[in-house]
């Protein structure tokens, strides 16, 4: 804990907050530029938020105070996962052996949270999405853990910021084509927890077709805003992990990895444009078989580190 | 790159491989994903000397070649004009559905790691994944041969079996080459031709090609 | 010489069967096929010294008496052949090549002495066998083809499987051992003992479902039931014993390795649990070449049995395979001659064989009895023989179980067969019958190949002549000590793993 970590912590974690709504908007360019459109402008995200953190909110008289709750307990939930994600240094915020299990379950509580709310609402519509979110939710858990769990195995460490950090530069060669494996399964559950094709079109308008937005259709207002930006730092922190998995850096010095991170957070959001642009979305019956595909190469890898079959 | 880095990368490819042939429910990607895996497969023995530094034996290129000529081309070749003609293109709902499969299939996976573990072999292997993945690639086709309505789907799932043999062979090539060339080969071409035969019998007597509609009732 | 005719006659006829053109023609070159083979195999005996280590073909005495056996019922079949009216044919160029081709791969798994040969001839016989088995077209008898097909082929490669795990286990020593049967024994205790365990387990499964045991039977009443007589007889009395010797060769490289009581253990699981489903799938079963089928499944768990019991049964297991030819052969040619006379396949259709047509009722009575093990048919000494043997090292509730089923199966075969002998045949003679249109010389001759056959039954069982008896004890002993007295195992002085 040297002394330039502590005050680069600072301006590293306003960073850190001001960054999902951008990289979303780069995957939203690129999708229009593959329309032939221009897009909208860079800081458009910012706007929006800005414009519903000053509207009012709109309660209907069926819900309860668990409507009121979800979207606070979900972004609170995401921004205490934010501190134990390194995005854009090796480090995270803050960090303790076994935070992963943490992150995991803060993960489930805003899931849970943000499933009540919706049918909390007693519409059809939102029980319908609530119901698809926890199934699929329920298939791509396990795929999430036991991409962990080799991670875990191969870097003998249960703290996150360790499992994806410089150690497993050094030994990413023992592990090889596992390593592969667990960065399609997490690049699968990346996309299915941020609701990207093919599991779930973001900018679809027809309620029986989406999974998340259904959800969220009767917030407004502060609740909205606070939706949208849980909804980028899910995606911000979970690709996070994925790119420290798949790219680890050595030890390197700030200056030069996080500048280097951005970089690459960008790519990905870029290719997660290109993969909506190219792609449709999967038939809703398909997704499980999406799921179990990505749950197989996550078992797969674990495998053949568990039995140490590589070397 | 060592031959047993080339190896490893293969044999995981090998299972992927294999597992996606239990999830797919067009016949042709079926046989195109064979196709794949037998490709990778033939290139083993190759690669193995190569990667080595040891001059290319006559057995292997006979091996890789043969596996190419006969697994690559010609068997999917027979096959896809089969589904071509028969225009049967899709497998229906097996018994135990496609995402159910695949996830039994990644049990048994795992399990005949399990197995593969209590078998330890007497001469150090260029891979240690060649005795799990032949023994899960076996279990796989005799999972695709069980579990699967179409006749060409059974075919494939019996191709799949020589696979998990052929895998197992290849820990052999340098004692008895002739016989792993033998087996494979011979058995290959013959039988799944015998094979072909019958499926288009199958299709003529039947217009259409669901082996359990074969099974009409009998111990009454 | 004699080596090379064994395989090569036959090929040589299934060439002419396919060129000549006329069927007269055909058949005789089939007939001549068949037995200029039986004349080589007669003119083999006696036999002459053992193989030498790495020689990839010879005669041992098993081969020898599997060999000899196999030809006789080719050559009972050829004659029945010739009676058989026949319709419907595949073609019949096709049908008699592929015969012949059954006889030269099923003469080259007999002399066979490299595991890699014995694959090759068993695959080989899996891929002639299969045109035999859709003579009749039409759904039911591809359905039979198809499960064939696909079973054996998968057998055939869980077996090769097995070879390989041989082989592996033969990469212990320094030096290449040649898989031959003999070579293998000799280094046997050398061999790395988990691969071998593995590769006789595999082999058990694939040489089976060839063979027939349960729990890879299912391919057996379909092909069976829907093949004609004459094939059925072929595969019932020679196919399978040429996947026994498969079998037998396997199991004498565990023993020579001393994992005989493992090996012998599994054989006796898989016989009682062949034997058990026979009798569960017999009583109550209304189509007799179904029940004759299921009766096929039984002895061969009955053969197992006998092996496994160690070398107090080997003998028995020898006698019960030369009455099961013998036997299995009667069987199928007088359920040729009933299906050609009453058109159907069920029972409850057929009644009164006594009195339609009084030799093929007594000839019926008469393999039944051999079949269910009644003195003083061989079957009746085979089985009696693996009940000492049981009773002798120990095993009693193997002998209690055995007992049972055979009793079980011997109850459901008399209930549902016995009715098709006695009783009043049935007013309404099928329309077509073929019974009244076939010509008188068809009919003796079919039923003089069954006569033959059962005649030796009867006539083998209680007195074996001499030389008949040597070559059983040879074929015996040679199971146990393959080298004959070099390597003297017994199963007392096992290696325990």
């Amino acid at each position: 804990m040297n002394l330039v970590r502590v005050v680069a912590a600072i301006p590293e974690a306003m960073l850190i907050l001001a960054l999902p709504p951008l990289l979303l908007n780069i995957a939203v360019k690129i999708k229009a530029w593959f329309a032939g459109r221009v897009g909208p402008p860079w800081l458009q995200p910012y706007y929006e938020l800005y414009k519903l953190l000053n509207k009012g909110a709109v309660y209907s008289k069926t819900t309860t105070w668990v409507f009121r709750a979800g979207p606070i307990v979900n972004l609170a939930a995401l921004l205490t996962a934010a501190t134990l994600v390194p995005v854009l240094s090796p480090d995270s915020l803050l960090g303790f052996p076994g935070d992963v299990i943490l992150l995991a379950y803060l993960f489930a509580l805003g899931r849970m949270f943000t499933v009540l709310a919706a049918m909390d609402t007693g519409s059809s519509f939102e029980g319908m999405g609530a119901s698809r979110e926890v199934t699929f939710g329920t298939m791509s858990e396990p795929a999430f853990f036991l991409s962990l769990i080799v991670l875990a195995i191969a870097t003998t460490s249960l703290q996150l910021s360790q499992m994806v950090g410089p150690h497993l530069y050094e030994v990413w060669h023992t592990v090889g084509p596992a390593m592969l494996l667990v960065v399609g399964a997490l690049m699968i559950v990346l996309l299915t927890e941020s609701c990207r094709v093919p599991v779930d079109d973001p900018a679809t308008h027809l309620e029986l077709t989406m999974i998340h937005e259904v959800m969220v259709l009767d917030h407004s207002g502060p609740d909205l805003a606070y939706i949208t930006y849980g909804a980028a730092l899910k995606f911000l922190l979970l690709g996070s992990i994925m790119l420290h998995a798949a790219l680890p850096h050595p030890e390197w010095p700030l200056w030069v990895d996080a500048p280097l991170r951005f970089i690459e957070l960008a790519a990905l959001a870029a290719l997660v444009g290109v993969i909506e642009s190219s792609m449709a979305r999967l038939r809703l019956n398909r997704v499980p078989l999406l799921l179990a595909a990505a749950t197989v190469l996550a078992a797969l890898a674990a495998v053949l580190t568990l039995t140490g079959s590589m070397t | 790159m060592s031959a047993q880095m080339a190896t490893n990368a293969v044999l995981v490819l090998v299972i992927l491989l294999n597992l996606g042939m239990l999830a797919v429910s067009r016949l042709a990607s079926g046989v195109r994903l064979f196709a794949l895996q037998s490709l990778l497969l033939a290139f083993l023995p190759v690669a193995e000397e190569m990667l080595e530094g040891e001059p290319l034996g006559l057995h292997a290129l006979l091996i890789g070649g043969g596996t190419i000529a006969i697994k690559v081309v010609l068997v999917p070749y027979v096959l896809l004009r089969i589904i071509r003609t028969g225009e049967i293109h899709r497998e229906v709902e097996p018994f135990i559905g496609f995402a159910a499969s695949v996830f039994f299939g990644a049990l048994l996976v795992v399990g005949s790691f399990a197995v593969a573990s209590r078998l330890p072999l007497p001469t150090p292997p260029v891979s240690k994944l060649i005795v799990p993945v032949a023994l899960s690639t076996v279990v796989l086709g005799l999972l695709t041969l069980v579990s699967r309505l179409k006749a060409i789907t059974q075919v494939l799932g019996f191709l799949v079996l020589e696979n998990g043999v052929f895998i197992l062979g290849l820990l052999l090539l340098k004692q008895t080459p002739l016989l792993v060339e033998l087996g494979i080969l011979l058995d290959l071409f013959v039988g799944v031709f015998i094979m072909a035969i019958v499926v288009y019998h199958i299709r003529r007597e039947f217009d259409h090609m669901d082996a359990h509609l074969l099974d009409t009732p009998k111990e009454s | 010489m004699t080596l090379l005719l064994l395989v090569a006659v036959p090929v040589l006829f299934a060439g002419m069967c396919l060129v000549l053109p006329t069927s007269p023609l055909r058949m005789a070159a089939l007939v001549a096929g068949v037995c200029s083979h039986l004349a080589v195999v007669v003119l083999s005996w006696p036999a002459t010294e053992l193989p030498a280590a790495r020689d990839i073909v010879g005669l041992d005495p098993l081969g020898h008496l599997f060999l000899t056996l196999i030809s006789v019922l080719f050559a009972a079949t050829a004659v029945y052949f010739v009676g058989y009216h026949q319709k419907r044919l595949i073609s019949q160029r096709v049908f008699q090549a592929c015969i012949l081709g059954l006889l030269a791969a099923l003469s080259l798994l007999c002399i066979s002495q490299h595991l890699g040969v014995i694959w090759v001839a068993l695959e080989s016989a899996s891929l002639t066998a299969t045109p035999l088995i859709y003579f009749r077209l039409g759904p039911k008898a591809l359905e039979a083809t198809w499960k064939f097909l696909l079973m054996n082929s998968v057998g055939v490669a869980l077996a090769l499987l097995g070879i390989f795990c041989v082989a592996i286990a033969t990469t212990k020593l320094d030096d290449t051992v040649v898989l031959t049967i003999a070579d293998l024994v000799r280094n046997a205790t050398h061999l790395d003992p988990t691969w071998l365990r593995v590769g006789f387990l595999l082999g058990l499964v694939g040489f089976g479902t060839k063979m027939g045991l349960a729990p890879l039977h299912s391919w057996k009443p379909d092909a069976y039931g829907e093949a004609p007589p004459p094939v059925a007889a072929l595969m019932a009395g020679g196919m399978t014993l040429g996947a026994f010797a498969g079998l037998l060769r396997m199991f004498q490289v565990c023993v020579a390795a001393g994992l005989g009581t493992f090996a012998g253990s599994w054989l006796i699981v898989f016989g009682l649990l062949s034997i058990a489903t026979a009798a569960v799938f017999i009583v109550g079963n209304n189509d007799y070449r179904r029940i004759l089928a299921y009766t096929s499944v039984e002895h061969m768990g009955v053969l197992v049995i006998g092996i496994g019991l160690g070398t107090s049964g080997s003998y028995a297991t020898m006698l019960h395979a030369m009455h099961n030819m013998l036997n299995k052969g009667a069987l199928f040619f007088l359920a040729g001659l009933i299906w050609r006379s009453y058109e159907s396949n069920q029972i409850r259709d057929v009644r009164g064989t006594l009195i339609r047509s009084p030799l093929t009722g007594i000839l019926l009575l008469a393999a039944l009895c051999a079949t269910c093990g009644l003195p003083p048919f061989g079957m009746f000494f085979s089985e009696l023989g693996m009940v000492l043997a049981a009773a002798q090292v120990g095993r009693w509730w193997v002998l209690a179980l055995f007992v049972l089923t055979l009793a079980v199966v011997f109850v459901g075969v008399m209930t549902a067969m016995l009715p098709m002998v006695f009783g009043d045949p049935p007013d309404t003679v099928a329309v077509n019958s073929v019974q009244v249109s076939s010509p008188r010389w068809r009919r003796i001759t079919m039923l003089s190949a069954a006569t033959v056959l059962l005649a030796f039954g009867f006539g083998l069982g209680t007195y074996q002549p001499k030389p008949v008896r040597d070559a059983l004890v040879r074929a015996a002993d040679s199971v146990y000590q393959p080298r004959g007295g070099d390597v003297a195992i017994t199963l007392a002085t096992e290696v325990h793993p």
